[in-house]
């Protein structure tokens, strides 16, 4: 090895490290550094985002994952909107969604084709039209919610300490619902099927089946989604995770692509350092990590009898979370001659979200996908007389377990290209003959960009054992390393873009509270 | 608002007593769980095994065989190096290239080469590189008087955007390739015919003179035993020809409608430079949507001061460059026709890097102050890097000094 590559490792100390440059670690990093902490970001990729990021292929710059990002509204400002533009102040443009999404299930027993507006006023009228006595049901469950946010809003003013009395005199409604699946609380609600079939469509955005799925984590996503509207970032999420990293440097942070943490060394319960693959030996007492506690306690913490009995447990007690088939499509035709007037398209076979979960199982194309004109939010995203589409669908990873690398390319096509069948059968449009550029992303090429554990996109399952209520209140019991603290989407918020963001943020808040409490930071 | 709206809703799930009491167990619940796991550590990932079987971070190579395949070509057959962590090939598609990490006389370097043997090849524990000589002067006058069999050598993953796509293509290519660019095209003939890829190929292979075309006699062989698939028409651009069946010139518009079904193909196009830039305006007379031309990135633009705007004035400058990577603050000479990469490889630096076109973003790095003249037929960055001054400096040539920062190699 040559002298200048022996110069270039690492060997100093840091107040903190943030392990991952996902949207949780960016965030942490960012709020560590604009407060003053000596930060080191490492990064195993050579770019920010972790899966918030895009690719370009010929005159394309794809989306790699985000469809629409909540907490983003204007009126009042959402939390992202303000950690993005009063906390950091980031140069990062961002457009509102037109509409919410378009429903289209063809289901033997129910044929359905809805396109639902934000806010919930409308979201509720245009429900009610299609269902007749619904309203009174949903209006209900946004009650419900807007109680389930209040509480979680005290339970962080209380500081995790919340006074018993005051949770069941004001947040009733958030105690009575929070053991509960979403079947639980619409059934109680009297929500006509049909309504909820629509209510219901972002479920797939969880990725649980709604009889599983708490409800405390839906109704927030659902009031989120429907009060603040849809946002995504004019140039891609590349835009903002790029927008943080600069950021990140500007208030003195410091980031390093393509390094790998290998070792998390613990010393008597104590986070004391890390040891990458490009030889660096950093000391540092704390850590952010926006990988998971599944890589976490399995792969990196060193020496290995550092790692306790509970939390091997903690981590095989969850259910993983599921993995992600995108096919990205830079199509040489117009959005409008394609005749495609909305934004975000949930097309389902089955009404049942228990089937569809199942047709996650199969080495298939599900029963299910989810699929974004980006064009129609943002005009500008592709050359005049081209659009982009992506159509997302979920798979088990297990079922990718068993693919031959020389078997590989041929699956992953067959399955988009029944994927891009059914959206033009139910879209009635013609994408085959259009296509100038596809990619496809298979759970493999989502483990190969993050290392995520099995190319698991969403954390832990929200069932409600292991639901963000759950996971608040058992906070302090299952944080078993001192220093060592989660960010990302398999964090305490649940998975998803702001909620990623967000745990990142706060993960820093406790990492702050801790230097500041010994005396680490003035 | 009525006095019904006044009165606070309060829900019933199950019953008030049962929902109070399913909250209160919510905890109990999840440690009841805990403790019921198993403690056993999770050993396996196989999703991530898959994706490094797909996607190694490296190969570790070495020559096993040197085959002469011109007077200024040779195919080295690399397979695993069994004194490292390599013990199998990764797989591709037909098409893609290895990067190639080499230690010339203490300056590591990448050269992106097409693959020229099959992807069942690769399964069976090898690839084929192809190379011409005095293509890139200072990487293969090396590798003609070092490399021998046994040589030991550091590949990328199978990279690269070339490649057919039965979602995207059409079933009947059009190959169009230039001195060494028929590297791709003999992968994808041989795959044809080992029957894993339905397509119908026709190459159109451009060469100055009989001695130089590659693959001649296996091509002819593939054709006469796949008439119906496989079809191979040779262009010769010097004045005696004694081969038969040859045309005379270069791959013209006409030449190309002569033997390709212009209406109902895919063209895919690899060679030198020099020659796209004769190809790019023929195929422009075919008037082809864009969807159906395909061409594999050429690796860094010779005589980058040629383009036109390119400024002229700063032809000959040194700048210098101070360079992070990693703990490493080094100041480096750079000159203004020289890329990036290319000043920080001689500085011994070791950036990383693999296509040398611009496409792959592999090399990506922060342009703290100064200004880079970027190839504009070689800039494939994203829309953000460019607001934020993120660049490629395989494709990025000094115009002032400048202060970078980039990623060390992984």
């Amino acid at each position: 090895m040559s002298e200048d590559i022996t110069e270039q490792k690492f060997s100093d100390s840091y107040d903190t490290v943030v392990i991952g440059a996902g949207n949780g670690g960016l965030a942490a990093a960012a709020n560590l550094a604009k407060n003053g902490v000596k930060v080191l970001l490492v990064e195993q990729h050579n770019l920010p985002g972790g899966f918030a990021t895009s690719f370009v292929r010929g005159r394309f710059e794809f989306e790699t994952s985000l469809h629409q990002l909540d907490s983003y509204g204007q009126e009042p400002k959402g939390g992202i909107r303000r950690m993005f533009e009063d906390k950091f102040n980031i140069d990062a443009e961002f457009i509102s969604i037109p509409e919410a999404y378009r429903l289209i299930i063809d289901d033997p027993e129910e044929k359905l084709d809805v396109t639902v507006p934000f806010g919930i006023d409308n979201f509720i009228n245009t429900i009610e039209k299609v269902a007749p006595g619904s309203k009174d049901g949903l209006e209900k469950f946004f009650k419900i919610a807007e109680e389930i946010k209040g509480a979680f809003g005290y339970f962080a003013k209380s500081q995790g300490k919340p006074d018993q009395g005051v949770l069941i005199k004001d947040f009733t409604n958030f105690l009575k619902t929070a053991a509960y699946s979403v079947d639980e609380v619409e059934d109680a609600l009297n929500i006509p099927e049909k309504a909820r079939l629509i209510l219901n469509a972002y479920w797939a955005y969880m990725g649980v089946p709604t009889s599983r799925l708490n409800f405390s984590i839906f109704a927030l996503l659902m009031l989120s989604y429907m009060s603040n509207g849809g946002y995504i970032p004019k140039k891609r999420s590349h835009e903002f995770t790029t927008a943080l990293d600069v950021k990140i440097r500007e208030f003195g942070g410091k980031i390093q692509y393509n390094t790998r943490v290998e070792k998390i060394i613990v010393e008597g319960s104590k986070v004391v350092g890390i040891e990458t693959s490009n030889g660096d030996k950093i000391k540092t007492n704390h850590i952010i990590s926006n990988a998971s506690p599944t890589l976490v306690y399995n792969k990196l913490i060193y020496p290995k009898s550092e790692v306790p009995e509970i939390a091997y447990k903690e981590v095989n007690a969850r259910v993983h979370g599921l993995t992600a088939f995108v096919v990205y499509l830079g199509l040489d035709v117009s959005k409008e001659e394609l005749g495609l007037n909305e934004y975000s398209y949930f097309l389902l076979d089955s009404k049942s979200t228990e089937e569809i979960y199942e047709s996650w199982s199969k080495l298939q194309a599900p029963g299910v996908q989810a699929t974004v004109c980006l064009n129609h939010a943002d005009p500008d995203c592709s050359p005049p007389g081209t659009c982009i589409l992506f159509i997302t669908t979920l798979f088990r990873p297990e079922v990718w377990e068993n693919v031959k690398p020389e078997e590989y390319f041929e699956v992953k096509n067959k399955i988009a290209e029944d994927l891009i069948i059914s959206c033009e059968k139910s879209l009635g449009i013609n994408i085959r003959e259009h296509i100038e550029e596809i990619e496809v992303a298979t759970p493999q090429t989502f483990a190969r960009y993050t290392k995520t554990y099995n190319g698991v996109i969403y954390g832990y399952e929200p069932e409600s054992w292991d639901s963000i209520t759950t996971r608040f209140m058992n906070m302090a019991d299952e944080k078993h390393i001192k220093g060592l603290e989660f960010a990302g989407g398999f964090g305490r918020r649940v998975h998803g873009y702001s909620s990623s963001l967000d745990s990142g943020y706060t993960a820093a808040q406790f990492t702050l509270s801790e230097l500041f409490k010994k005396g680490e930071m003035k | 608002m009525s006095k019904e709206d006044n009165e606070r809703f309060i829900i019933t799930v199950k019953s008030t007593n049962k929902d109070l009491l399913a909250f209160t167990k919510l905890v109990s619940n999840r440690k009841k769980r805990f403790e019921q796991a198993s403690s056993d550590p999770i050993k396996s990932d196989p999703i991530n095994d898959l994706a490094q079987k797909l996607h190694p971070d490296q190969q570790n190579l070495v020559i096993s065989e040197i085959k002469e395949e011109t007077k200024s070509t040779k195919t080295f057959k690399l397979v695993p190096d069994s004194d490292s962590t390599t013990k199998s090939l990764a797989y591709f598609r037909a098409g893609q290239y290895l990067s190639l990490k080499v230690n010339v006389n203490g300056v590591i370097i990448t050269r992106p080469y097409s693959i020229s043997s099959s992807p069942k090849d690769a399964l069976n524990g090898f690839y084929d590189i192809t190379i011409k000589k005095a293509e890139d002067g200072f990487l293969t006058e090396y590798v003609w008087d070092n490399w021998k069999v046994g040589t030991k050598i550091i590949g990328s993953e199978p990279s690269g955007n070339f490649f057919y796509d039965n979602l995207r293509d059409l079933k009947s290519v059009v190959g169009i390739g230039g001195g060494s660019g028929i590297t791709p095209f003999r992968s994808i003939a041989k795959q044809i015919a080992e029957g894993k890829l339905d397509i119908n190929l026709t190459v159109i292979y451009g060469c100055s003179e009989e001695d130089d075309i590659i693959f001649y006699e296996e091509l002819k062989e593939l054709e006469k035993q796949y008439p119906d698939k496989i079809k191979l028409v040779i262009v010769l651009s010097c004045e005696k020809i004694t081969l038969e069946g040859c045309e005379q010139g270069f791959i013209t518009a006409d030449i190309i409608k002569k033997y390709a079904d212009i209406n109902n193909s895919s063209f895919f196009i690899c060679g030198p430079q020099i020659m796209y830039n004769f190809v790019d305006k023929e195929i422009e007379q075919l008037s082809l949507s864009r969807k159906r031309i395909r061409k594999e990135v050429y690796g860094e633009v010779k005589d980058i001061s040629n383009f036109p705007d390119f400024p002229k004035d700063m032809v000959g400058k040194t700048f210098k460059i101070k360079v992070g990577i990693g703990n490493l603050l080094k100041e480096i000479p750079a000159v203004s026709t020289e890329t990036v990469t290319v000043a920080m490889e001689r500085a011994k630096l070791a950036p990383p890097s693999s296509c040398r076109s611009g496409e792959c973003g592999i090399c990506r790095a922060l342009l703290v102050s100064g200004n880079v003249y970027i190839s504009p037929i070689n800039d494939g960055r994203r829309a953000a890097d460019k607001k934020f001054n993120f660049f490629y400096p395989c494709s990025s040539y000094p115009i002032t000094d400048l202060e970078i920062i980039v990623p060390r190699s992984i």
